[in-house]
């Protein structure tokens, strides 16, 4: 385990603010620049940066869905079903870390980051679906008024068998790598069960505190979660992810996507020559 | 809003404040060499985990007040995938 000094904490601390800050900018977790981080630079074991990694999860999830609650973005009702395939998945992918060898997960961790970096390049210009505001949401579907357009937007979902097994791989690799997994469900969520991108946002950013829940307190009691550190990261993210959220309202971020795929690419290709080596 | 969103955003809210308070605490009593940091770090991880588990425990405890029976069972399987989750290292411990 690693010895906790003020600069560890500190350089963690600021880890943490810019990875959250990314994160809440471009609507990805941070824990795909935060463990990296953790497990390459600060040569912190990666059992020990993902353990980290998710306590940050569960903070953001649980702040950002404590100010969205009630404002019908969220839909809860189908988080807490879809919850039943992620808190399975990543169970299943927290005891499956315990059993891998750091090189194995390096280089899942490399080939999933090149799958985010390219799914960030093609949705680059999302699409804007136009709703039938007549349509029946039933028994899961939702109904939000959107802001910028001052409609309301109602959708129903379809294709629920393929969005739990989307849960279940973003489940599963949360807890094995210590991240969200957000971008596994947005997009499908998004594209092929007819849920509106931010309601689909908004509903996966609510799932992933139980998600990384199920991962961190397999971490926590294999004694792989060090307090002190998380602590750092945790108050980072906090504090990284609300300047992020200000800026955002105002930035276009295009040229940041674009600025952000290329650092995942290096971040995956580095990873991934950890991993073989 | 429905009663029940109200309350998990409540929860979710305490939750955030409890534990940002005692790890923020805890790490300035670690750096100071002050007695009680370690186990103020350790409350402020454990209720940063209780929070969701405590967002579901309460989504229950709606679904059943609303007699919502389905969704009551699909939230209970959650909570025993969590505590799965929380007596897995007990079984699967080989690195303590």
């Amino acid at each position: 385990m690693p010895v906790v000094t003020p600069t560890l904490a500190a350089i963690i601390f600021a880890a943490g603010a810019v990875s959250g800050g990314f994160g809440a900018l471009l609507g990805i977790g941070g824990g795909v620049l935060l463990v990296p981080f953790l497990n390459l630079a600060l040569h912190l074991p990666f059992t020990v940066a993902a353990a980290i990694s998710l306590t940050t999860v569960i903070a953001t999830s649980s702040s950002v869905s404590a100010a969205r609650a009630g404002k019908q973005l969220i839909n809860m009702r189908l988080g807490m079903l879809l919850e039943v395939a992620t808190a399975a998945g990543s169970l299943f992918g927290g005891v499956t870390a315990q059993m891998l060898a750091q090189s194995t997960v390096q280089k899942v961790f490399g080939v999933v980051t090149a799958i985010v970096a390219i799914i960030m390049l093609t949705r680059l210009q999302r699409r804007n679906v136009i709703l039938d505001p007549d349509v029946e949401p039933g028994a899961l579907g939702g109904r939000y008024h959107e802001e910028e357009s001052g409609g309301t937007v109602t959708y129903r979902v379809k294709r629920l068998p393929l969005a739990m097994a989307a849960s279940f791989v973003a489940g599963n690799m949360s807890s094995l790598l210590g991240i969200g997994g957000g971008f596994i469900k947005v997009p499908v969520l998004n594209a092929w069960c007819g849920i509106p991108v931010r309601a689909a946002a908004a509903t996966s950013a609510f799932m992933i505190g139980v998600t990384a829940t199920a991962g961190a307190v397999i971490y926590y009691g294999t004694g792989q979660l060090v307090p002190a550190l998380a602590a750092s990261a945790v108050l980072g993210v906090q504090l990284g992810s609300r300047a992020g959220m200000r800026f955002g309202q105002r930035a276009s971020a295009m040229w940041l996507k674009l600025l952000m795929a290329a650092v995942l690419f290096v971040v995956s290709a580095v990873m991934f020559t950890r991993g073989i080596q | 809003m429905s009663q029940l969103e109200r309350t998990i955003g409540a929860v979710l809210r305490a939750g955030v404040i409890t534990s940002s308070f005692a790890l923020a605490v805890g790490l300035v009593l670690q750096f100071i060499d002050a007695p009680g940091a370690q186990p103020l770090l350790h409350a402020g991880i454990l209720a940063l985990l209780a929070t969701p588990v405590a967002r579901v425990v309460v989504s229950i405890v709606g679904y059943v007040r609303e007699r919502d029976w389905a969704f009551a069972t699909l939230t209970a399987v959650v909570l025993l995938e969590l505590l799965a989750s929380a007596v897995a290292p007990l079984v699967f411990n080989k690195r303590l």
